[in-house]
């Protein structure tokens, strides 16, 4: 039985804006406080509350849709339930293994080869180099980037990326899948592939929390949706309902 | 758009005391048990920084082999020392020198450099350091050839102490564990860190007998007991040298270890959650 619980989460995130990460600063405002009043009053440091009040249950077979504007909080949420960011308050209990990564461009080694980075993929993500190597022709077939892939990644195009990055994360299969936005690029050959293989993928997981704009991905895999604004959750239930409100809301402003 | 802010000040700790330590612990023992993965990340780190170089990670040697070679012929004469005893002396502790000072310039890109990794995955953090410790292994071990090459050659006795190199490489490497944490968590925080750290290693280089040495300083010599890199540097190359162990420079070296552990563990136990949003 997979299980994601939050209790209260909230995420302060403190952002470091000039001087702020210089250490002639932080000395020369402990050695003069005068100085740090002075930069209290126009603050180099402030802390943005990204999530606030955070409560929510995810069970085995939920499909959630995290919905939301751009910075309503959508990707930190995701980074929560993966464990990249510990909550400033609250608590998070998860039981069952979480895919690592959230984005499926990002974290390619532009140096290293195709190859190669199926293995650092695919241990980022868990999977002992060992295990990962018996998968590699099955990737690599999917990818049918052929002699490409004995060549560093930083040569090919966004679209062999995607390709790639798509292929390694889709051959392992966690029971909690966090997905942000992806399955944009590809051609339109590729992009069918790919539907099946992520509808298998999806399916296979206990869990799904996937956030994206696009209201048709949405509803082609999640059945619960939860909408964020300004890091609070501002209507969880059934996808349709969400959806609804979603565009009232959006209507409204 | 509006954003919910609020000033320092209550940067309270989110966890109490006792579990943050946990936390901490967990994140250090964890990273040593995948060990695997830092394994991979730092040949992989070797290989990728001398791809399409013919000498690769040879030309650390080769560097330091030129730079001995030159000062083997001017310093004896300028320090008033014997060739045979001083080139073997010089090579070795040159070697040293260059896996501390590598070592500690990397130790300031332990997060920064794994920035993608920390902000993609959730792997124990403790894993970057250990894979900054591991990759200047690497390279110091393709720089060794140049020992037995001046042991030999200058006719050094090997002696039974020179066992005493794997302790010694093992207690460096433990300090080097501390290391890449603290001044990677210091980088990360402030940016001004990497540029003094490279700084103050040019200036420990001079003070540091390494190639001259501590007796040239005569009734100074207590200063340099007070240095740990003197130490670092002693209980490494006395064994190889044919010189016997000095006790005061393990006991600093011990020392240093214990403190920078302590200290540098009291650190990350305090601001680890908050190292994902420093870089």
């Amino acid at each position: 039985m997979a299980r994601l619980q939050l209790r209260d989460v909230s995420i302060d995130f403190p952002l470091y804006r000039g001087g702020s990460q210089s250490l002639k600063k932080a000395l020369l405002g402990r050695a003069y406080p005068r100085l740090k009043n002075f930069s209290r009053e126009s603050p180099e440091r402030i802390t943005i509350r990204a999530l606030d009040g955070i409560n929510l249950d995810i069970k085995t077979s939920d499909r959630i849709a995290l919905i939301g504007e751009n910075g309503a909080g959508k990707t930190t949420l995701l980074k929560v339930l993966a464990g990249i960011y510990e909550p400033t308050s609250g608590t998070i209990e998860c039981e069952g293994a979480v895919s690592g990564l959230i984005g499926a461009s990002v974290g390619l080694d532009p140096e290293a080869t195709g190859y190669e980075n199926i293995v650092l993929r695919g241990m980022f993500m868990n999977v002992h180099p060992k295990e990962m190597k018996a998968r590699v022709a099955e990737i690599a077939d999917f990818t049918e980037l052929g002699l490409y892939l004995d060549m560093p990644v930083r040569t090919y195009s966004s679209g062999m990326m995607v390709r790639l990055s798509f292929a390694i994360a889709t051959s392992i299969h966690p029971e909690i899948l966090l997905l942000d936005e992806w399955l944009g690029a590809g051609d339109a050959s590729f992009l069918q592939k790919a539907q099946k293989r992520m509808s298998e993928f999806v399916n296979r997981s206990s869990i799904l929390v996937l956030a994206s704009h696009s209201m048709q991905l949405l509803e082609t895999w999640c059945n619960r949706g939860v909408l964020l604004h300004e890091g609070r959750i501002k209507a969880a239930g059934p996808l349709k309902e969400v959806i609804a409100a979603y565009r009232e809301f959006v209507a409204r402003d | 758009m509006h954003l919910p802010m609020h000033h320092p000040g209550d940067d309270r700790p989110a966890q109490n005391q006792t579990s943050r330590f946990l936390l901490a612990w967990r994140d250090i023992v964890e990273g040593l048990r995948r060990y695997w993965m830092w394994v991979i990340l730092a040949q992989q780190d070797i290989r990728l920084r001398y791809r399409g170089s013919i000498l690769g990670p040879f030309w650390v040697t080769v560097s330091t082999a030129i730079m001995v070679a030159a000062m083997g012929v001017i310093y004896p004469r300028l320090l008033n020392v014997g060739t045979a005893e001083y080139v073997p002396y010089l090579a070795i502790g040159m070697v040293i020198w260059s896996f501390l000072s590598a070592l500690m310039n990397d130790a300031c890109q332990t997060f920064i450099g794994a920035a993608q990794i920390i902000q993609q995955v959730k792997i124990p953090l403790s894993t970057h350091a250990y894979r900054v410790v591991l990759r200047n292994l690497i390279s110091f071990a393709h720089s060794l050839v140049v020992i037995p090459v001046v042991m030999i050659g200058f006719g050094v006795p090997a002696r039974w102490d020179i066992i005493l190199t794997l302790p010694a490489l093992a207690l460096l490497a433990v300090n080097g564990v501390w290391i890449s944490v603290l001044l990677g968590m210091l980088s990360a925080r402030f940016r001004d860190i990497p540029p003094i750290v490279g700084n103050a290693l040019t200036v420990v280089f001079f003070i540091t007998p390494v190639f001259w040495h501590v007796e040239a300083l005569g009734p100074l010599q207590w200063i340099e007991r007070l240095n740990p890199f003197y130490g670092m540097v002693d209980i490494l190359r006395a064994p190889l040298i044919g010189v016997s162990p000095s006790l005061s420079s393990w006991a600093m070296v011990v020392g240093v270890t214990v403190f920078g552990s302590t200290a540098t563990f009291a650190l990350f136990a305090r601001y680890r959650p908050r190292i994902v949003f420093w870089i």
